[in-house]
């Protein structure tokens, strides 16, 4: 059997992108997602419809004989997946470039050579069903898998044309360009101000008035400014958790980072809090790269404006939002975001 | 069951309706429902807290009844006859009872009792019913007069027990109590009356201030210049035969001849102690400028100890190329917009070469030519003059104490003189003998400044018995200790305690948790770690008598005596003759500094090259020259030991002081090191788990935001980690503080002469002896001569140890959980 990713066992066994072993002897010939079973008919005439072509992009005629699909097969050999990335976003300028980048915990391979960029200025949305690898992708741009002993990791990425993973590297350095929230929100056992202003004093910054000037800014940009203001010297600990979240966004981003990398940042908050953090993700478009992990795309939908699918540690199919959603091209982006599984 | 497996036919066939139709009844038995389980468990909880509070009542009865005066019972007991009647001629004794019990009676004892019953004289209640005698303990005090300050007498002798109001009990400071019925107060005085010898009354009987009086006079002499006038020297007896006139005349003057009592004690202890320091101090002057005049002297004369001149060269030239060398590998800064990336070897080998800077920098230090310890002729002539100089100094010093103290004691004598003058008569019933000065001065009474207190319970108030009690209790908390601890206070075993056992958490809290940190945060989880874990474990386990030994063995007689001599020398051969060591073995440490330098460069490299790349496995060579670093860092601890203890040229820190002990005996220091390293095991698991515990999330937040792990450790991981650090230091201080057995090797002593702490300057004296209260409860209970008379003392002893423990841990409780407020927010 080809390796697996075992944090989505449960996924395998349900999934219909899943493959059934007895359906092996079946895939032998060269055939096309036309062929695809009755759920996978309309998604495959779309996808056909729409391509426009672009580098990697998928050749789908090597899709299996018996409605199996090029990814199913690649997914079965335990082979990396060659994505199909949208044509309009290769023109893009980018901040972050990963290059076949693969991870592995311990003998589990959790990424298979991903290769994708991240735009400017631009929000760019992970989705895909549990244990898809979107997290640890997220984690492996600033490097915080580091953190965990079994990790190893080939490939590179590169943050604004330098390395991320080059031996003489710092990986500190890395970080402290990069800002990351959470999917928990996790302030640290201090004051609201003292948490803000972490990633300065950190630093050494000891001025009072530059970490005064940090602490309005971010707070300010994460729309918590006028709730917090009059307590700042208070324990962060005491905060409701949409007001704690907002709190490591504005810890987050204090600092000025180029990046930001959010994990499920909404995921357990309610919905007028969750409406606060994403329209601080619209407002800081056009300055800050967002990279978010997210569960619920409609979220993506709203925030985000280009939108990678990944699956079984494969990024799948990588284009603007509005074409993954409206227009996918490959059928199992068209069943995911359809909502017909995961 | 069995049956029904049997005869399946007998089962009731399924009902027709189906299965779910017909509703299942399913029993659930008291056992199931854990009914049991509660009450077992609610019983063990039980026994637990009955086991607690049964002990801690136990004390807290004792402790809180033993200062309460009891009645002064006059008891009038004899032998019994042969005929059953009570026995002529009668022991009349003042005492208060302290036990009551029935003993299996001897032979004589049942041959008076069957007299008795025969005779049908036998009180009742003497004897219970299975034949057993009872008999009650009296404390009779006196030990002037007597053996037995404390007095079994069987209920059968006893003819008659009175609680005369008159009867008193007379704390003393020295020779223990003394029961006795006030018989006057003798004022002493010297008076010229205008009357020739041969004309004055020898006995006089008067109106004094205090009521009548009686006045026995002796001639001394004739007043000088003024003829028939005669000195006589007068005894003023005060109420003889009016016990109540007389304690009410004492209770007069007894505040001021306690006063003068004070007074005397504290010019003794206070003033002429610290007139005795200074004078030691003045001492100690002259002797360092002995020793450093022989040293140079010696040195001049045999020879020069210092290394060769070429080596200092080697040492000057090296010195000055490694600074060049570590200006010349300065980074440069970064441009901007360059991303930094310093090199860590490269740092590593900055601070090597600084290190190596440091060390020729001193070696060119110590060793230049002409310096002290090369001692030529100018130096030794320097020393000497200074050694004059010092001796003078101290001479005229010295004598100006010396005259404060001859002042002081003039002082003492007069306040002395003064005190005689007043006594008090307090006369045992039986023989009419009075309470006298001391043992070898029977005919004289007793000084009235000599009282502690008198109580005379037998007719007093509850009112006077409490303030009599709550004096005790004063005494016992604020007061020193007397008569081999049986009496008086313990403050200095309070304060010594209380000492000990901050310092021992000072000690022990850094060691503790550095380690922990270590062990959890940086540390290769695997069978080492879990190896050091299962060690550190064990080691919570080691008797803590071992502990005593090792600390004994290890810090009072290796590192005190490194401390007090110096590198590898005894204290008596250091008398004689100051160490100045030799070239050849100076040579040879400066080689070991040398090759320490060499070893920590080279771990340092190892443990760089062996760490694996971020996202990598370590190699087969890496993990190789790990453990060839880990071996390189334990090579570097020892050589480091051991340069330090060979240090050249250093003679130790108090040589001045020899022969006489400093760090190389039992004191504070060395107990408080082993009790921190008996109670290090609770610090680092509790600090371990406490560290274990800090959420993923967090550390990862601080991560994300480009912290460095030290700074999480720092910043996030340790305040985060800080009630559960603090719960460790509250179980290493109760046991800390509850141990005896190692501090009865490393320090606690039965009587300290002086305290821990005090207003001299080091202020906390780490060389001296302590008492500690967990010690004074063995020796006072079981070492001391008078252990039935010290049984108050051990009680309240006790009650004060759990209650300084208990106190120690609400302390660090209350702080622990501020702390926890702080961060762990409120929740709900």
């Amino acid at each position: 059997m080809p390796t697996m990713q075992t944090r989505s066992g449960p996924l395998q066994m349900t999934t219909p992108l899943s493959v059934n072993p007895n359906d092996r002897s079946t895939t032998s010939g060269g055939g096309t997602p036309g062929q695809n079973g009755s759920a996978n008919g309309s998604a495959s005439a779309t996808a056909a419809g729409g391509d426009v072509g672009g580098v990697g992009v998928l050749d789908k005629n090597q899709g299996g004989a018996e409605g199996v699909t090029a990814f199913a097969e690649c997914i079965k050999a335990g082979r990396p997946f060659p994505a199909y990335t949208h044509e309009s976003l290769l023109r893009e300028d980018h901040v972050i470039h990963v290059k076949d980048f693969s991870l592995y915990y311990g003998q589990a391979r959790a990424l298979y050579d991903i290769a994708m960029r991240f735009a400017r200025g631009k929000t760019t949305a992970l989705i895909g069903p549990s244990g898809c690898g979107k997290s640890t992708l997220l984690r492996s741009i600033n490097r915080l898998n580091d953190l965990i002993d079994s990790v190893r990791c080939t490939g590179d990425m590169t943050l604004n044309g330098t390395s991320v993973y080059a031996p003489s590297v710092d990986v500190i350095d890395i970080r402290k360009r990069i800002g990351m929230v959470f999917q928990k929100s996790n302030p640290f056992p201090m004051s609201i101000f003292e948490n803000v202003v972490y990633s300065l004093r950190i630093d050494g910054e000891k001025r009072k008035g530059v970490l005064q000037d940090a602490c309005e800014r971010a707070l300010r940009s994460a729309a918590l400014w006028d709730e917090v203001k009059d307590r700042l010297k208070e324990s962060a600990l005491g905060m409701s958790g949409g007001q704690q979240q907002r709190l490591c966004i504005a810890r987050a981003i204090a600092a000025e980072p180029e990046v930001l990398l959010m994990d499920e940042p909404c995921s357990a908050l309610d919905p007028i809090a969750t409406l606060k953090v994403e329209e601080f993700i619209r407002q800081i478009a056009g300055r800050i790269t967002v990279v978010i992990v997210t569960h619920n795309m409609h979220q993506a939908a709203r925030v985000s404006h280009s939108t990678a699918f990944m699956y079984m540690g494969r990024l799948v199919e990588y284009g603007p939002t509005a074409d993954i959603f409206q227009n996918p091209r490959l059928p199992e982006t068209e069943q995911y975001v359809t909502g017909r599984f995961g | 069951m069995n049956q029904s497996l049997e005869n399946p036919t007998q089962k009731q066939p399924p009902s027709e309706k189906g299965v779910g139709m017909t509703p299942r009844v399913r029993a659930t038995p008291l056992h199931a429902r854990g009914e049991p389980m509660v009450w077992l468990t609610g019983s063990a909880l039980v026994m637990c807290l009955l086991m607690i509070a049964g002990l801690l009542s136990l004390v807290l009865y004792h402790g809180g009844r033993a200062f309460w005066p009891g009645d002064v019972q006059q008891v009038t007991f004899a032998a019994v006859g042969e005929d059953g009647k009570p026995g002529a001629n009668p022991t009349v004794v003042l005492g208060v009872q302290t036990e009551e019990e029935f003993f299996d009676p001897g032979e004589a004892d049942q041959k008076a009792i069957a007299a008795m019953k025969n005779a049908g004289t036998l009180p009742p209640g003497a004897v219970d019913a299975s034949g057993r005698a009872a008999r009650k303990l009296l404390r009779v005090g006196n030990r002037e007069l007597q053996d037995q300050p404390f007095l079994w007498v069987p209920l059968y002798q006893i003819q008659k027990v009175e609680t005369p109001a008159e009867a008193t009990m007379v704390e003393r400071m020295e020779w223990g109590p003394w029961f006795g019925v006030p018989a006057g107060v003798e004022v002493r005085q010297r008076v010229a009356i205008d009357q020739p010898a041969e004309k004055i009354e020898l006995l006089v009987t008067r109106e004094g201030e205090h009521g009548k009086e009686t006045v026995a006079r002796t001639i001394v002499g004739q007043a000088e210049g003024k003829p028939g006038s005669t000195v006589v020297d007068e005894v003023r007896v005060i109420g003889k035969d009016d016990p109540a006139r007389a304690m009410a005349v004492f209770q007069k003057l007894w505040p001021e001849a306690r006063a003068r009592a004070v007074e005397i004690e504290r010019l003794k202890e206070i003033e002429v102690g610290r007139i005795n320091h200074e004078i030691e101090a003045q001492r100690l002057r002259v002797r360092q400028a002995e020793v450093d005049f022989v040293r140079a002297k010696v040195a001049f004369e045999t020879g020069a100890p210092s290394a060769p001149v070429w080596l200092w060269w080697v040492g000057v030239v090296g010195a000055v190329g490694l600074l060049g060398a570590w200006i010349f590998t300065r980074p440069k800064p970064p441009a901007p917009g360059e991303l930094l990336i310093p090199k860590p070897t490269v740092t590593a080998l900055r601070a090597v070469m600084l290190a190596g800077v440091a060390a020729l920098g001193i070696f060119a230090y110590v060793e230049r030519p002409n310096s002290l310890l090369r001692a030529d002729q100018q130096t030794v002539e320097r020393l000497s003059q200074r050694l004059e100089a010092v001796r003078a100094e101290a001479k005229v010093q010295t004598e100006r104490l010396e005259a404060k103290y001859g002042e002081l004691r003039t002082q003492t004598a007069k306040i002395d003189e003064e005190d005689a003058r007043y006594r008090v008569i307090f006369r045992e019933v039986t023989t009419g003998k009075f309470a006298p000065v001391r043992q070898t001065e029977l005919g004289e009474p007793l000084r009235i400044s000599q009282v502690v207190r008198t109580i005379q319970p037998n007719d007093a108030s509850v009112f006077s018995k409490l303030s009599v009690y709550t004096s005790r209790w004063g005494e016992f908390i604020f007061g020193s200790p007397r008569e081999a601890n049986t009496e008086g206070g313990i403050f200095p075993v309070i304060i010594g305690t209380v000492t000990l056992t901050l310092l021992l958490s000072v000690l022990v809290m850094p060691l503790g948790v550095i380690a922990a940190i270590y062990l959890r945060e940086y540390a290769k989880q695997g069978p080492l770690t879990s190896a050091v874990r299962v060690a550190i474990n064990n080691l919570a386990g080691v008797p803590s008598i071992v502990y005593g030994v090792f600390g004994l063995g290890f810090f009072c007689y290796s590192v005190g005596a490194f401390i007090d001599t110096g590198s590898g020398v005894s204290a008596a051969s250091r008398v004689a003759l100051p160490v100045v060591g030799s070239v050849w073995s100076t040579v040879a440490w400066w080689i070991g500094v040398g090759v320490l330098l060499l070893l920590v460069l080279g771990a340092v490299f190892a443990s760089m090259a062996a760490r694996p790349r971020p996202g990598q496995y370590a190699t087969g060579g890496q993990v190789w020259l790990a453990r060839g670093a880990a071996i390189g860092w334990v090579l570097c601890a020892v050589s480091f030991a051991g340069l330090v203890a060979y240090t050249p040229y250093f003679n130790g820190f108090f040589e001045a002081n020899l022969p006489a002990k400093t760090f190389n005996a039992k004191g504070m220091l060395w107990s408080a090191l082993t009790l921190s390293l008996l109670t290090l095991p609770v610090v680092i698991v509790a600090t371990e788990e406490a560290i274990a515990a800090v959420p993923r999330t967090m550390r990862e937040g601080s991560y994300g935001c480009g912290a460095s792990k030290w700074q999480t450790i720092q910043r996030i991981v340790l305040p985060r980690a800080m009630p559960g650090i603090m719960t460790g230091m509250i179980l290493a201080m109760a046991r800390g503080a509850g141990e005896v057995a190692p501090l009865m090797l490393v320090g606690a002593v039965k009587l300290a002469p002086e305290l821990p702490v005090s207003s001299q300057w080091p202020f906390l004296h780490l060389d001296r002896n302590f008492m500690h209260l967990g010690f004074h409860v063995y020796d006072v209970g079981f070492q001391s001569p008078d252990s039935q008379a010290a049984q108050p003392i051990v009680w309240c002893t006790t009650f004060l140890l759990i209650l300084v423990v208990v106190t120690l841990n609400a302390s660090a409780i209350s702080i622990r959980s501020s702390l926890r407020k702080k961060f762990f927010g409120e929740t709900f």
